[in-house]
């Protein structure tokens, strides 16, 4: 084994001493590994998946808000925020995709801009005009965290919150039933996106700027950067400037911060292994394999690995409510913060300088 | 059977890169050097200080200025405003942590703005309601910043706050904060705004500078490199946002000097050098290293050439030297501040108490250690390491001459000084 290893790369050698080849030994290694295999991998076994799920969660949503609407007891709240509670979870796992129609309709902003802004809900609640795409000041109007404020928030006890959906003409449970319709119609548009295009994007498989493999790794980075380690942990921990408990997500229901991280981690972590999310989690080539490909050794993918598992181990040791947490012992969210930080400084330096793709986005640094 | 598979196309992939990289001698080297080029630089800061090399490259023979003046169509490129608030933000803070009148809402809201993200309580208005602000810049490069270092100067608000200010005039003692000659101790002994100052000389100014400014993170950011090398600049500046990092970089040492064209870029006589990096820099050169001031400077300004002529792998040799020399600069005094503490607790201090205040300098500079970079992108230093050193310091009252002699000992051997 040895001695053919030697002579074919002898012979690669002297082949290159002629030079100009360079060319020809890229196609070469571009071949030896599918990469559009592995995007096959990703859109139909996460990508459109996740969808799917988050659509089909929506809708049971939407089922459990028309028995609140027609009987507004208790039981038909709790039974609305169980549902709520799930479709927010399978949230975690579409978050990151924001790419064609997501991208240019600002579907995740819309579904999850936090905190939400209570002025403008309040207000929105008024308007027989309301158009929810207006522009960007109705991110934090709208999505998860507007539902959080509406099931959890609008006061105190429970039945006070059932009471206020049925004052004032019902407004809080009409202005519901239109953020839940919104996010329904803006899944359902980025989902038929992906089912219409997803043969053109698994076809896009060069290295280059425009590419969905550039794309997807960067938006993928991008959330783990920023989705899921500054907006969930570092800035309610006040890891740059004040804490703000306010800022964790799911402010409202108080207890559900936690879960949604966990699941937002676990759904990186099935991205990077190729795992699916459904028909019993089928793991295919993915970044993990593209890296362990182009790495000489398994080296940096098992560090990235060892990274969501001890960002996995971190996290496990933390109470429900980041609220609390925040306000009075936000070290522990720091802790967390600092390892995720460390899976970002493998993903975004070492990764990424691997497969030889460059970071989209800037590094905003405020000066 | 899929694993035999699968090891074959290692090997297959393995021989292929190893054909790549040694084909790989032409002169695209430039594009991919973004991430290796830091082993690649053999070259040392003696043979790399005149400008011969520039000349190599016969397209543009950038002629390198002697002083830190860049311009473009006759106006300047220069710009760092944005380091120069938050240095001058500096001196307000460290005259309210010598003070007994701020409150820890105060002080935070100096060191991390408000809830809106903007700076204030500062008495120079200027520095008020900017996005400008010391605590987003602490512990907070990508290549070290931490969120728990960063914590901990949080946390010494809430102990100066706590512990210094309700105690300003009663007596330190082992386990009790309070006043001794000029200064004021916790109940270990720790003056609290030299932790905190000599911290942010390596948190704040040397991670800035050496982990991010003028580290590819930055300088190669989104497009930054085809930008500079297509000119295009940054909006309606006249700076590439190259050109702009870099400089970012030199004004966190360089931020307050009002002239910096004179005497290598220190303070000129009577001028301030403020209560960071610049302080302690000056220092080095008067004191222990003659030579450094024109060292760094001189790289700054070749690095800076360098990206206005589009030479990146010069770029990294300059950005190499500023690293360590700026590193070596801040072990310097951690070295020199264990040194004097050494002999006060060895015998030379009538009360030990008079080692507190130069031993609480010595404290920050180790914790600042963490934020050096060996001109690999390594610091000298491990965070592991210099957590186990601040262990060690935890209380001055009970802490031994020969703990701090070790210590000392292992930072002067690593940097070489």
């Amino acid at each position: 084994m040895k001695k053919i290893f030697a002579i074919i790369l002898i012979s690669f050698l002297l082949s290159c001493s002629t030079d100009s080849e360079s060319e020809s030994n890229n196609l070469l290694l571009e071949e030896s590994f599918d990469r559009q295999a592995m995007l096959v991998n990703l859109t139909e076994n996460i990508i459109v998946p996740s969808l799917t799920i988050l659509d089909s969660k929506l809708s049971d949503l939407r089922n459990k808000l028309d028995v609140f609407t027609s009987d507004t007891s208790l039981a038909s709240l709790l039974s609305l925020r169980t549902s709520f509670v799930d479709a927010y979870k399978s949230w975690q796992y579409v978050e990151m995709f924001n790419i064609g129609k997501a991208e240019e309709i600002y579907y995740a902003q819309k579904m999850n801009v936090y905190p939400s802004n209570v002025d403008r809900i309040d207000s929105n609640t008024y308007k027989s005009d309301l158009d929810l795409d207006a522009g960007r000041n109705e991110f934090s109007a709208q999505g998860f965290p507007a539902v959080d404020f509406l099931l959890y928030g609008i006061a105190e006890s429970d039945s006070e919150i059932i009471s206020k959906f049925t004052e004032e003409n019902g407004r809080y449970l009409s202005y519901l039933n239109t953020v839940i319709d919104k996010m329904i119609s803006n899944t359902t548009l980025v989902l038929n996106d992906w089912m219409d295009n997803k043969t053109e994007f698994v076809n896009s498989f060069d290295n280059n700027a425009a590419s969905s493999l550039n794309m997807l790794v960067n938006d993928y980075v991008y959330y783990y950067e920023k989705g899921l380690r500054t907006n969930k942990f570092g800035i309610p921990a006040g890891r740059w400037a004040l804490k703000r408990s306010q800022n964790v997500e799911a402010f409202y229901a108080k207890t559900l911060s936690k879960t949604l991280a966990t699941e937002a981690l676990k759904a990186c972590r099935n991205f990077f292994t190729g795992t699916g999310l459904v028909s019993n989690q089928i793991q295919g080539d993915s970044f993990k394999t593209y890296l362990e490909f182009l790495e000489e050794s398994n080296e940096i993918s098992n560090e990235i690995l060892n990274s969501f598992d001890n960002s996995q181990a971190k996290m496990e040791l933390l109470q429900d409510n980041f609220y609390h947490i925040v306000e009075n012992d936000n070290i522990k969210l720091l802790e967390v913060f600092q390892k995720l930080q460390e899976g970002v400084i493998l993903l975004k330096t070492d990764m990424i300088s691997i497969m030889d793709i460059s970071v989209d986005y800037m590094d905003a640094d405020g000066d | 059977m899929k694993n035999n598979k699968f090891k074959l196309h290692y090997l297959f992939m393995l021989i292929l890169v190893c054909t790549l990289i040694s084909c790989d001698n032409d002169d695209d080297d430039d594009i991919i050097i973004t991430t290796g080029t830091v082993e690649q630089t053999t070259t040392t800061s003696e043979d790399t200080t005149s400008d011969d090399d520039s000349s190599i490259d016969d397209d543009t023979a950038t002629v390198i200025p002697e002083t830190y003046v860049f311009e473009r169509n006759g106006e300047s490129t220069l710009s760092y405003s944005g380091q120069t608030t938050r240095l001058n933000q500096s001196n307000e803070l460290y005259s309210a942590l010598n003070d007994n009148v701020a409150s820890l809402a105060d002080l935070n809201l100096m060191f991390q703005g408000d809830d809106s993200g903007s700076s204030g309580g500062f008495s120079d208005e200027t520095l008020n309601g900017t996005s400008k602000i010391i605590g987003s810049k602490t512990s907070a490069s990508t290549l070290r910043g931490d969120a728990l270092t960063k914590a901990q100067f949080v946390q010494w608000l809430t102990d100066y706050t706590t512990d210094i200010i309700p105690n300003w005039v009663s007596d330190a003692s082992e386990g009790n904060a309070g006043q001794y000659g000029n200064y004021h101790f916790t109940a270990n002994g720790h003056e609290i705004d030299q932790l905190f100052f000599k911290g942010l000389i390596g948190a704040f100014c040397l991670d800035q500078i050496v982990n991010n400014y003028i580290h590819p993170n930055q300088l190669d950011s989104g497009t930054r490199t085809e930008d500079n090398t297509n000119e295009l600049l940054s909006g309606d500046n006249n700076y590439t946002d190259m050109e702009h990092k870099w400089d970012e970089g030199f004004g966190y040492l360089y931020g307050q000097i009002a002239d910096v064209t004179l005497n290598n870029g220190l303070p000129a006589d009577g001028e301030s050098s403020g209560n960071l990096l610049m302080k302690y820099f000056k220092k080095v050169e008067e004191n222990y290293d003659p030579g450094i001031a024109k060292r760094v400077y001189d790289a700054f300004i070749a690095g800076r050439s360098a990206i206005v002529s589009k030479d990146y792998v010069e770029r990294e040799v300059q950005a190499k030297i500023i690293k360590q020399e700026l590193s070596k600069a801040v072990g310097q005094y951690a070295v020199h501040y264990l040194s004097s503490a050494y002999e006060n607790y060895n015998g030379g201090a009538d009360d030990i108490r008079d080692a507190f205040h130069g031993l609480s300098e010595g404290y920050g500079f180790v914790l600042s250690l963490q934020f050096t970079n060996d001109g690999n992108d390594e610091p000298y230093f491990t965070k592991e390491e210099v957590d186990a050193y601040l262990l060690q310091l935890e209380n001055f009252y009970t802490l031994e001459a020969n703990t701090i002699l070790e210590m000392h000992d292992e930072i002067k051997s690593r940097f070489g000084i």
